[in-house]
């Protein structure tokens, strides 16, 4: 299903972290967000799947709380940005977290469980739990540890296949190589391209350029709240201005 | 004296345990004090008490109507005053002990302030080890183990438990996993308040009843969440356990204990807290910066 973000504006109390930005994800894409260390990626990703509409509802009357929204996103021509985030995931759009964020003091099984929360039919959950245990041995082997004890490269490919049990149709992963060791970054890396070979689309950011340029087949740059430049990874590196201002290459 | 110490003991500490896992669901859960917990056992004590001796309800009715009654009274509650104002904290403790205040104040006025009992459940005894003890103690020890068994299987096994966990834990990606967080603050609450609700129709029979009577185990349930170490469900039903067993220890041991109980739970708990500032079993996962 195509995701469509139109004029998206995000304002915390007066600062601007999204300013009209737009971007289109088409059906069995990989496609990449890049730009620097506070250029709104994370909350581009928040406002799609609902969670900066939640954050300003559930944080309201307090400084926190002080959100602008604006903007529509259409999920499969349908329009979400009045939904809810956990209507959100009912209709297989699912948010990866930056670095994993599991349910530390859930064992890893359970936390892969409260991910098939909407599902409910039991042959059903067994069978993606296999094929998430496939995709990721090592969350098999690890499955009756507690997740807060688990490694950083795990907890990411415990996230992702808390979404794959969430039913996940598109994919938004938030900065999936972070802070992992080159080895586990390869490892991941080949994953994520398996569970796009899935049939998944996915729509993920990166702060590292070259991962993002490897991995998706279209980039969007972003810097301080605006959209600046998008293509394919040798049209970008083509536009001088591009590849020195934003990219820093 | 040692059957009446561990009978007694763990009457008081299963009572407190119920309500203090109560306490402490609602407050893990959605991060609300709620210091009117105890008050909503004190209703229901009441409750009881009128349908029992005032509308002359059977007694099993009357127990069971109360729960229900009390459950409704507190999602209103939630509803009305705790809903609204969730994300400042302190607002809402003080909120709910303005609330514990008014319902104390209604039954002083409706009922005065003398005590009144409930008549038992169970009548009669039995006699272990040539001591007698009634078949409401054995009643309360009973249903306050099953309570907390349930408790532990609808946490642990179902799916509704896992989410509540799920919510206690990180509520922003639980709602990112669909679960709908709004739904599970009002569903804890519900149990949280019928589990205060259970209490109460427990030991209406054995205790006084009175608009004082959600006071001190106020204090026990606090005392035995920090004891327990704050969020962990199974660590305050053992410090529950510890202040029940500590009040009728010293209720039985030492002179003028009756007057004493109190002081000697609350320095337990204070030793605790010096050598372990975390609780028995508070988990202290470190916070990861994002």
């Amino acid at each position: 299903m195509q995701l469509k973000v139109d004029n998206l504006t995000v304002l915390y109390d007066r600062a601007m972290v999204l300013n009209k930005v737009g971007l289109v994800v088409e059906e069995g894409e990989m496609v990449s967000l890049v730009g620097p260390n506070g250029a709104g990626k994370t909350t581009l990703l928040r406002a799609v799947a609902g969670l900066v509409k939640w954050e300003k509802e559930s944080l309201k009357g307090t400084v926190g709380g002080k959100i602008t929204l604006k903007g529509e996103v259409e999920f499969g021509r349908e329009n979400i940005s009045r939904l809810r985030a956990h209507e959100i995931v009912r209709r297989g759009l699912v948010l990866c977290p930056e670095r994993g964020r599991p349910f530390r003091e859930m064992n890893v099984r359970e936390n892969l469980e409260v991910g098939a929360h909407l599902c409910t039919d039991k042959g059903a959950i067994e069978e993606s739990l296999q094929k998430v245990f496939q995709l990721f041995p090592v969350l098999e082997k690890r499955q009756n540890q507690i997740s807060g004890t688990i490694s950083g490269g795990e907890r990411t490919m415990l996230a992702i296949g808390r979404c794959l049990m969430a039913q996940a149709k598109f994919l938004l992963i938030d900065e999936p190589s972070v802070g992992l060791a080159p080895l586990v970054k390869e490892h991941l890396f080949d994953r994520i391209k398996d569970v796009h070979g899935m049939g998944i689309t996915i729509l993920l950011t990166e702060q590292d350029i070259s991962f993002a340029f490897d991995l998706a087949t279209r980039h969007y740059v972003l810097s301080q709240g605006q959209m600046m430049a998008q293509g394919s990874a040798e049209e970008l590196l083509a536009d001088e201005v591009v590849r020195q201002s934003y990219l820093g290459l | 004296m040692v059957i009446d110490i561990l009978v007694n003991g763990l009457v008081a500490g299963g009572i407190y345990a119920v309500l203090a896992v109560g306490f402490s669901l609602i407050f893990g859960v959605a991060r609300i004090v709620n210091m009117a917990h105890t008050a909503f056992y004190m209703l229901t004590a009441y409750f009881i008490f009128v349908g029992t001796t005032m509308l002359n309800i059977p007694l099993v009715a009357s127990l069971i109507l109360a729960i229900i009654l009390i459950t409704i009274i507190g999602l209103i509650c939630f509803k009305l005053f705790f809903d609204r104002v969730k994300q400042h904290e302190t607002t809402v403790m003080i909120i709910s002990v303005a609330l514990a205040m008014l319902f104390q104040e209604i039954l002083f006025l409706v009922f005065g302030g003398h005590y009144t009992g409930i008549p038992p459940l169970a009548k009669g005894f039995v006699d272990i080890a040539s001591i007698r003890v009634s078949y409401q103690h054995i009643f309360a020890i009973v249903t306050t183990g099953l309570i907390l068994l349930g408790l532990w299987l609808l946490l642990s096994k179902t799916g509704l438990g896992k989410a509540i966990r799920a919510v206690s834990q990180d509520r922003e990606i639980a709602n990112l996993m669909g679960i709908n967080v709004n739904q599970i603050f009002l569903i804890v609450m519900g149990i949280s308040v019928a589990l205060a609700g259970l209490a109460g129709a427990v030991i209406a029979p054995i205790y006084m009843v009175s608009p004082l009577m959600w006071i001190q185990p106020l204090t026990i349930v606090l005392a035995s969440v920090v004891l327990g170490g704050l969020g962990s469900v199974g660590g305050c039903v053992v410090g529950a356990l510890i202040l029940g067993y500590t009040e009728i220890i010293v209720t039985f041991l030492v002179p003028g204990g009756a007057s004493l109980r109190g002081a000697v739970s609350m320095s337990i708990m204070v030793v605790v807290l010096l050598v372990r500032p975390e609780g028995l079993f508070g988990v202290a996962f470190e916070e990861e910066r994002l």
